[in-house]
């Protein structure tokens, strides 16, 4: 545009005789006309709006970021907290540890079972007391390093009879409490969760 | 305004808008270069510079049992770290306010923690060294509490670790793993393929630092975990036949024991107990011996439990019924055998016995009168039948074939051919013997022993992973019922195999004492392998229970294993529900 200008010379500059070589050139086309500022001013404004949009989205995208990078920190610890529990769950219902919490609580397995015919109520066996020792394994005889944490029996307060009678509840004898421990060398921990309670498990239901 | 100017303004004009238009062109040529053609090329190297790449292990598949229960599982464990050259001073925020933590501070918390002492994580954390472990694969628990201590110059690498959460439960068939997680033994090696993960691929940016830049991780390649090996062994009744086991062991001090529990309709392993038994998560604490399991892998002359394989041969082949009548002396020889003399276990005249009787009484010279009556060529491919010299096929690996002699070595050896038909001179596993025993119990047809389920993927469509046998038509259902009848005559009137009655169910069985033989003489030695192999209810047989204590010292014949198969198959029966038997025993004779 402005070399355009350069080229249309005005006619009083071009008359001059005594330097012929020289031509003289007309500026003023280059000042500001109305027209040039409304480019000037829309491609700047345009170029603002392009960087705002622009700082906008960047700093949404970053929130997203920050909010990706929050979930994922949040999933990883959800991730070990379900693995931590894993292991509770499954050190606590290790065979060993549910026999020597039964064994706590009183239950003993009984070697000589005794079964009843329902059609016509024939008993097929001796019964006799569980607490007969022949033939019952009383203790774990079967290793688990893995069993960190195991139930013990919690000794319950002891409340008059006459107390319960009254307040219409059964008594409850003990809790199991998980204890950090190993069946293979018998250190223990006491662990902080409590996971049933009464002397003898029962249904919840009626 | 006016200038003048030299020469041709309009030339010089054209000739600077030529040079302005070239310089554009270049640049844009450039440009284009740069930001499309060697774009990708030039992130890719920019990337490089600051990207680091790390292996995401993948969890390994567990091992669970036919109901469910974990028996192996892979769980992360956590190496503790640190830079000791950007080790400094921290500042953390403690109820509102910033207080500054010093390095040996910071040292005495991580020490309570990872069970060390303040002096000891001082020393790892200090130098100017960019890498130090602080603590090995510590529990997620752990890992837990001292990441909440909030120290930045500590950085933590998870590592898969394999834990057995019912110890020893099973050990002996899981197998186990290598420190570097590799399978040495049991299920853990021959079903690898199912239960190994595929690693990924993590890439994050550093700092100039050398740290992590927050949210610049990307995985490259997700981790795919293993599948899951869903095996045919009920958990509990596995962990009341190792508590059984072991206990009897112990008191017959026997050299090892094995009980096998076979479903009968299935030829599913139940369970499958050793004594003594090891715990895979502490494989090193055991002798190399028994870390496998010698259910499937160890073959020895069974003895007497033999003779229900003789006695079935027969009446299948209709030469002897049940109450086929024979007079056995207390001993015998054994005829063009230069006076190789065979006598029964105790002292006895010239039995009037049936078939019935023989196995009642586990008569050796009986069980050889009847085995004489059918060819040993049909006899011996009986045995083959009955799965004597082949391979179970259960999915265990390196199981054990058991050891039947060649035709050609049976036709130019009759000892050896006589002395089969009491269990002498071939050998099998326990889990062959039970299948023996569940073929009878099994309307006379040999199942493949069944082991594993399958292999589970995680959108729980199950694989098989072990090849199929066909079924094997040993005897017919006849024979089968009427080598039942006789077996549960062993329990109802035999002197030892009256001790594995179980009050209320009809059970069938045959008693073994055999006789090992001594490395040290080629003689047969003073110790036996006792046996005691069983199966109820006689009338819809449901399960085979299978003991061996091999090597007992305290009881030298099967009185030892009664009590053994008694609790077990009790403790089976209680556990399926099995109803009372409402029938009673065929009306066989034993003796006349």
């Amino acid at each position: 545009m402005s070399t355009a200008r350069l080229t249309q010379a005005p006619r009083s500059a071009r008359q001059l005789p005594a330097r012929s070589s020289l031509r003289s050139i007309n500026l003023s086309g280059l000042t500001n006309s109305p027209s040039s500022r409304v480019v000037v001013l829309t491609i700047t404004l345009g170029a603002v709006a392009i960087a705002i949009f622009q700082l906008l989205l960047h700093i949404a995208t970053s929130s997203s970021v920050y909010e990706l990078s929050h979930l994922q920190t949040e999933k990883r610890e959800l991730s070990t907290t379900t693995q931590i529990l894993g292991q509770q769950v499954d050190s606590l219902a290790s065979q060993q540890n549910l026999a020597n919490a039964a064994q706590k609580l009183g239950m003993i397995s009984n070697a000589n079972p005794v079964f009843l015919r329902l059609e016509d109520q024939k008993v097929f066996g001796k019964p006799k007391a569980a607490l007969t020792a022949d033939g019952r394994v009383s203790r774990n005889l079967v290793p688990n390093s893995a069993m960190t944490l195991s139930s013990v029996i919690v000794a319950p307060e002891t409340t008059p009879a006459t107390e319960l009678a009254a307040a219409g509840s059964a008594p409850q004898a003990a809790a199991f409490v998980p204890v950090k421990g190993n069946v293979a060398n018998g250190s223990t921990a006491i662990g902080s969760v409590v996971s049933n309670s009464g002397g003898i498990p029962a249904s919840p239901t009626h | 305004m006016t200038y003048l100017t030299p020469g041709d303004p309009k030339r010089r004009i054209r000739k600077i808008q030529a040079f302005v238009v070239i310089v554009a062109i270049i640049f844009g040529i450039r440009l284009v270069d740069l930001q499309i053609v060697e774009a990708d090329a030039i992130n890719a190297k920019s990337y490089a510079n600051r990207a680091v790449s790390r292996v995401l292990p993948s969890l390994r598949g567990q091992i669970v049992d036919n109901e469910g229960k974990v028996l192996a599982r892979t769980d992360f464990k956590y190496d503790i770290n640190a830079a000791p050259d950007i080790v400094a001073p921290f500042s953390r925020k403690v109820n509102g306010q910033e207080i500054l933590v010093s390095k040996e501070q910071a040292a005495g918390e991580i020490a309570v923690l990872t069970g060390q002492t303040p002096a000891d994580v001082l020393m790892k954390i200090s130098g100017t060294g960019k890498y130090s472990q602080v603590a090995k694969a510590v529990d997620a628990s752990i890992y837990r509490q001292i990441k909440k201590l909030d120290i930045p110059w500590l950085f933590y690498d998870p590592r898969p670790a394999r834990t057995y959460p019912s110890g020893a439960v099973a050990g002996g068939i899981l197998g186990f793993l290598d420190p570097d997680g590799l399978p040495l033994e049991g299920i853990e090696l021959a079903q690898n393929a199912c239960l190994a993960g595929k690693d990924g691929e993590e890439t994050f940016e550093k700092g100039v630092d050398g740290i992590k830049i927050p949210s610049s991780a990307i995985t490259t390649k997700a981790a795919v975990p293993g599948k899951k090996i869903v095996l045919t062994i009920n958990a509990d009744l596995q962990y009341f036949a190792q508590q059984v086991l072991t206990a009897n062991v112990a008191k017959l001090q026997a050299d090892w024991g094995t009980a096998v529990v076979i479903e009968v309709k299935t030829g599913k392993i139940l369970a499958a107990a050793d004594a003594p038994s090891y715990d895979p998560n502490e494989p090193g604490k055991s002798s190399v011996e028994n870390r496998g399991s010698r259910v499937f892998r160890t073959s020895f002359e069974p003895g007497s439990t033999m003779k229900m394989v003789t006695a079935a041969t027969a009446i299948d082949q209709g030469k002897v019924t049940p109450e086929t009548h024979f007079i056995a002396p207390f001993a015998m020889t054994i005829p063009h055998s230069n006076g190789y003399r065979v006598s029964d276990s105790h002292v006895h005249g010239n039995d009037k016995l049936t078939v019935a009787g023989v196995l009642r009484d586990s008569s050796n010279t009986g069980a050889m009168q009847i085995g004489n009556l059918v060819p040993w060529q049909v006899r011996r491919s009986y045995m083959e039948k009955f799965g004597v010299g082949s391979m179970p096929g259960s999915g265990f690996p390196g199981e054990s074939a058991g050891l039947l002699n060649t035709k050609t070595t049976w036709a130019n050896d009759v000892i050896k051919r006589y002395v089969s038909t009491f269990g002498q001179g071939v050998s099998v596993t326990p889990l062959q013997s039970a299948m023996m025993y569940q073929a009878v119990a099994n309307k006379g047809i040999r199942l493949q022993p069944k082991l594993i389920e399958g292999c589970v993927d995680a959108s729980g469509n199950m694989t098989k992973v072990t090849k199929d046998k066909a079924p094997v038509r040993v005897v017919t259902e006849a024979t089968a019922k009427s080598t039942l009848d006789i077996l549960e005559k062993v329990v109802e009137e035999g002197g030892i195999g009256k001790h594995a009655a179980v009050p209320g169910y009809r059970v069938g069985g045959k008693t073994g004492t055999a006789q090992i033989t001594d490395p040290n003489t080629g003689r047969y030695g003073n110790l036996h392998a006792i046996s005691f192999i069983g199966v109820a209810p006689i009338e819809d047989p449901q399960y085979v229970v299978a003991v061996t204590a091999y090597k007992s010292r305290t009881v030298s014949n099967s009185l030892g294993a009664t009590p053994i198969f008694k609790a077990i198959m009790s403790q089976v029966l209680r556990t399926y529900r099995v109803a009372p038997s409402t029938t009673k025993s065929a009306d066989i004779k034993t003796q006349w």
